[in-house]
């Protein structure tokens, strides 16, 4: 292969600068279709015919399936502080993930320079994970047919800058604005677009482009001497038609009436008690509790807590949980994943019995099953594992009200900020932000700072009564880490009542 | 190879010049890395990349912006800096964005930090294979009969950098990394599988534990996780293990740094020469330290290294404090994030501190969590286990300590004399008196 020339399209900066920038990006903007032209084809002659050779390169000493993960991305970031837009952060990343699967072995290696010898190169690394002779690799690649769950007019990051300063300042004017007592703000806009092409020894190849953006609110407020802190986010897989004025005025409205409640905040309570889950965000919940414990890796090595539930009973009947790329614009949606299975939804328990794990190609062929589409990885420079995508729980038969009403002393989770889980003894975590004492069917103090704990299958078992207002969270900086590699994910949850969860706070029970 | 490196960065800043930038700082980075897994004793996972990133800070009448590329050749980082340029000019003014005043550059110390094999990071393949290979079988031979996974990994890192800055900076680093580590999952009762791991981190081959002890060492930790279980919640002394006091520790630091005094989200902000810990507490940073995994010559401004008390005997003496924040605070700048932060040892060991304690709870790991570095507020699960006059008598799991940082550090009652070396934060295991540990 000739050596293209990558100067034309690289040259453009991460933040695009009027319609100069667009232009160079035009050849990565179009819309993902089976039917649309491969970009890296056009900048760097990646055809069939060199993927072939690349693919037959990785499979040299044998194994199951080989593939090919080319990746461009722009990422974006417009900072605002003390009352001015005044840092922009940007990075092009570009390269090519090459990975020789053997079995659940894998090879795997990665290079930046798109030419036949250093992918070559690249290739026979991988194909060490296998010691016997060439396995053969197709010629020819079929292009997958896929939805589109993130249609957009026109990329966010390929918008010109002055139409997105408007929206950071705006955060920081609105807040300053709704209170007094405001003290500062930070607000950031991020963007980011991902071209993909994944290329597979069995014949297949598909490619799509995911933006994802959003807009971002820190604030701190002062009292009497005291400061506390809150931060909101709404984005997606968006472009710049979300960003309306209202959005930017509701943002700015959560932020400050968030820190605002915190004043008030009281101790919360220490021990076990019954926790009431508002709806949204709190979805983290589901992720941590469930959702981990049922990528498939981890059950066919037999060290999820899950391993041997398929088919058995872990909830109420009210309990449906699904993970799902098809939801329009979230996260975690996704058209495919990076290993070129079409983006679809995933049910992991069904009316209370547990269905089935999310699987990746490797733990697919393990199970006999087919791939789900779970199989993600953070960027070219990772090999891919089942990872979740948007996870969250359908509405149930009751009110809101009536969750509550059912509730003589516990706490009520309205924010969490992060979690983690403990995937072979089912123990979880997730520390919320910010809450309320419920106290004889309603909602009383606010709480904030305290650390939730739980068991996976005793919290499915304990979830009760789930009402009829399921919400997907509409943030954009859900990330989930898994082995060093971070993916966007969303989350969901209806309002719901968990019997009994460890409550980590300071304030011990009848103290 | 250096030479290129400086050559690229060069190129870098004549090429913001050109465009019109007023300052530039070029850094370029470079790594080479293999990682290998193990399980059911053959390779599970081998991978092996170089990458490299060069990374430029544009400053342009008066306004700042940085950006990151992976395209090196002279005709891309041309086109890519000019781009950054004109962009940058359409941000707001920031007049305390600057490169830094020349004058802070001076003073770096030549002495070598230890950080750089010779070998240069390159063990052969059955070098590799073997180390792993060998951590696995020894996990396995220590697991008994409750396995149900074992998985051993080893990485060897090369990292090189150049930096170059239009007001007279130059520096260059090369550094290695060697890791190795075990996990293991066994079957305790009913559907719970505990997962134990152990793993560590030197600049230097030779310093790397035999694959034996980590291969023992994975398979105790794990081990001491069985029959864990919650206990009603009590009053206690709790010592908290070396390998975690790193995770305590990052919520009094995150409220040290300069950025987040000025943006006013520090608790710690007004609490400069007063005492927020016990006279226990001594943290040093020192980015000098002998083969420190955070050991370097000059810091992200150019700053040269230099060995910094933090908080001296509880009491708190600086704070991390960069160009930029110094300049917005209006106060002399320190450095701007820490590099080996050290917790000066005590004298006696964890075993020998347990005997005085009677009853309370030694952590070893922890579950989710934060600390809020507006308020100090921070609440964090526990794992560990119950002692009893010195000698283990339960593990424990789904448990929390929750208090303000403010209040925590100064029940500190004694330092432990076993720092963890195989982390930038060298930290021993810390004793604290009368915690609220919550459970059933």
């Amino acid at each position: 292969m000739e050596e293209t020339d990558r100067r034309t399209f690289l040259k453009g900066t991460a933040v695009a600068v009027g319609a100069a920038a667009t232009q160079t990006l035009d050849g990565w903007t179009t819309l993902a279709t089976a039917a649309a032209p491969n970009p890296f084809e056009a900048e760097f002659g990646i055809n069939d015919r060199l993927c072939g050779r690349v693919l037959e390169r990785a499979l040299a000493k044998g194994g199951d399936f080989a593939d090919l993960y080319f990746e461009h991305t722009l990422s974006n970031w417009l900072i605002l502080e003390d009352g001015k837009v005044n840092q922009a952060y940007g990075s092009v990343d570009l390269g090519v993930g090459i990975r020789t699967v053997k079995g659940d072995q894998v090879g795997y290696a990665f290079t930046q320079e798109l030419t036949e010898s250093a992918m070559l190169r690249a290739a026979a690394t991988a194909a060490s994970i296998a010691d016997q002779s060439q396995t053969p690799a197709a010629t020819a690649f079929v292009p997958a047919r896929l939805a589109s769950y993130y249609p957009f007019q026109k990329l966010l990051s390929a918008e010109p800058l002055q139409a997105k300063l408007p929206l950071v300042q705006g955060v920081n004017d609105r807040c300053f604005a709704l209170s007094q007592a405001i003290v500062k703000v930070n607000a950031w806009l991020y963007d980011q677009q991902k071209s993909i092409l994944i290329v597979t020894s069995d014949g297949r190849k598909a490619q799509d482009l995911q933006p994802r953006n959003y807009l971002s609110a820190r604030v701190v407020a002062e009292k009497n001497g005291r400061r506390e802190q809150a931060a909101w986010n709404f984005g997606g897989r968006r472009d710049l038609s979300f960003y309306t004025p209202e959005l930017v005025e509701r943002l700015a409205k959560i932020a400050v009436e968030r820190v605002s409640l915190l004043f008030e905040a009281v101790a919360p309570p220490a021990g076990e008690m019954p926790v009431v889950f508002g709806p949204g965000l709190t979805g983290i919940l589901l992720h941590e509790a469930i959702g981990h414990g049922m990528e498939a890796d981890f059950n066919r090595k037999g060290i999820s807590t899950f391993a041997t539930m398929i088919g058995r009973r872990v909830a109420e009947p009210s309990v449906t949980i699904v993970d799902d790329a098809t939801n329009p614009d979230l996260s975690g949606s996704l058209n495919v994943d990076d290993e070129g299975t079409p983006g679809q939804r995933t049910v992991l328990v069904e009316n209370g019995i547990l269905k089935g794990y999310l699987h990746d190609r490797i733990s697919a062929r393990h199970y006999r099953v087919d791939p789900t589409g779970n199989g993600r990885r953070e960027s070219y420079q990772h090999y891919p594992l089942p990872r979740m995508r948007n996870t969250y729980m359908l509405g149930g038969p009751a009110t809101p009200e009536d969750v509550l009403k059912g509730v003589s002393r516990g706490i009520y989770v309205q924010d969490v900020s992060n979690g983690q889980v403990k995937i072979g003894e089912g123990d979880f975590a997730f520390y919320v932000s910010q809450g309320r004492l419920i106290e004889d069917g309603k909602l009383t103090a606010p709480i904030k700072d305290v650390n939730i704990m739980g068991n996976g299958p005793k919290m499915l078992a304990n979830v009760v009564t789930v009402a009829n207002d399921l919400a997907l969270y509409q943030g954009g900086a859900g990330q989930c880490g898994k082995a060093g590699q971070g993916v966007p994910v969303g989350f969901g949850l209806p309002t719901c009542l968990v019997k009994s969860l460890t409550v980590g706070g300071v304030k011990q029970q009848g103290a | 190879m250096s030479r290129e490196m400086l050559d690229t960065c060069a190129a870098a800043l004549a090429a913001a010049k050109k465009a019109g930038a007023k300052d530039a700082k070029a850094t370029l980075a470079k790594a080479r890395f293999v990682d290998i897994q193990y399980r059911e004793r053959k390779p599970e996972t081998i991978k092996e990349a170089t990458t490299q990133g060069l990374y430029v800070e544009i400053y342009v009448d008066g306004r700042y912006s940085a950006q990151s590329t992976s395209d090196l050749r002279p005709a891309a980082i041309e086109g890519f800096i000019a781009n950054a340029v004109a962009m940058t000019r359409l941000l707001a003014e920031d007049p305390y964005r600057s490169l830094p005043d020349p004058r802070y550059y001076q003073g770096r110390s030549s002495a070598d930090l230890g950080v750089f094999d010779p070998a240069g990071g390159a063990l052969t393949p059955e070098q590799r294979h073997e180390l792993t290979r060998a951590i696995e079988d020894a996990a396995l031979a220590a697991g008994g009969p409750k396995v149900i996974s074992v998985t051993a990994g080893t990485s060897d890192q090369l990292y090189e950098m150049a930096t170059l800055s239009t007001n007279g900076f130059t520096g260059e680093t090369q550094s290695t990394v060697y890791s190795a580590g075990g996990q293991m999952t066994l079957q305790d009762e009913g559907d719970r599988r505990p997962n134990g791991y152990y793993y560590v981190s030197t600049r230097l081959r030779r310093d790397i534990l035999d694959p034996r002890t980590i291969g023992q060492r994975t398979a105790q930790r794990a081990r001491d996780l069985l029959g864990a279980k919650k206990i009603p919640t009590a009053t206690l002394p709790v010592i908290v293990e070396n390998q975690g006091v790193g995770r305590l520790l990052g919520g009094l630091v995150s409220a040290m740094s300069g950025g987040s005094i000025q943006q006013k989200r520090s608790f710690l902000a007004d609490q400069q020469g007063r005492k927020i810990a016990s006279e226990q507490l001594t943290l040093i940073d020192d980015p000098l330290l002998l083969g420190g995994l955070g050991s370097a010559p000059f810091d992200s401004d150019g700053f040269p290294a230099r060995q910094r008390t933090l908080i001296e005997r509880g009491v708190l003496k600086e704070f991390f404090v960069d160009w930029y924040y110094g300049r917005k605070l209006g106060w002399e700048p320190t450095t701007g994030r820490s590099s080996n932060l050290i917790i000066p040892p005590g004298r006696r060991s964890v075993a020998e501190i347990m005997k005085d304690l009677g009853r309370g709870i030694v952590v070893t790991s922890f579950l989710g969590g934060n600390s809020n570095s507006t308020t100090g507020d921070t609440s964090v699960g526990i794992l560990g286990y119950l002692f009893e006059n010195g000698v283990r008598t339960q593990p424990i799991a789904e448990m929390n300590v929750a208090d303000n940082h403010l209040k925590f550090w100064q029940k500190l009652a004694e330092v432990a004399n076993d720092p963890w070396i195989y982390d930038s934060w060298r930290l021993p295991s810390l004793v604290f008196t009368d915690v609220v540990v919550s459970g059933v």
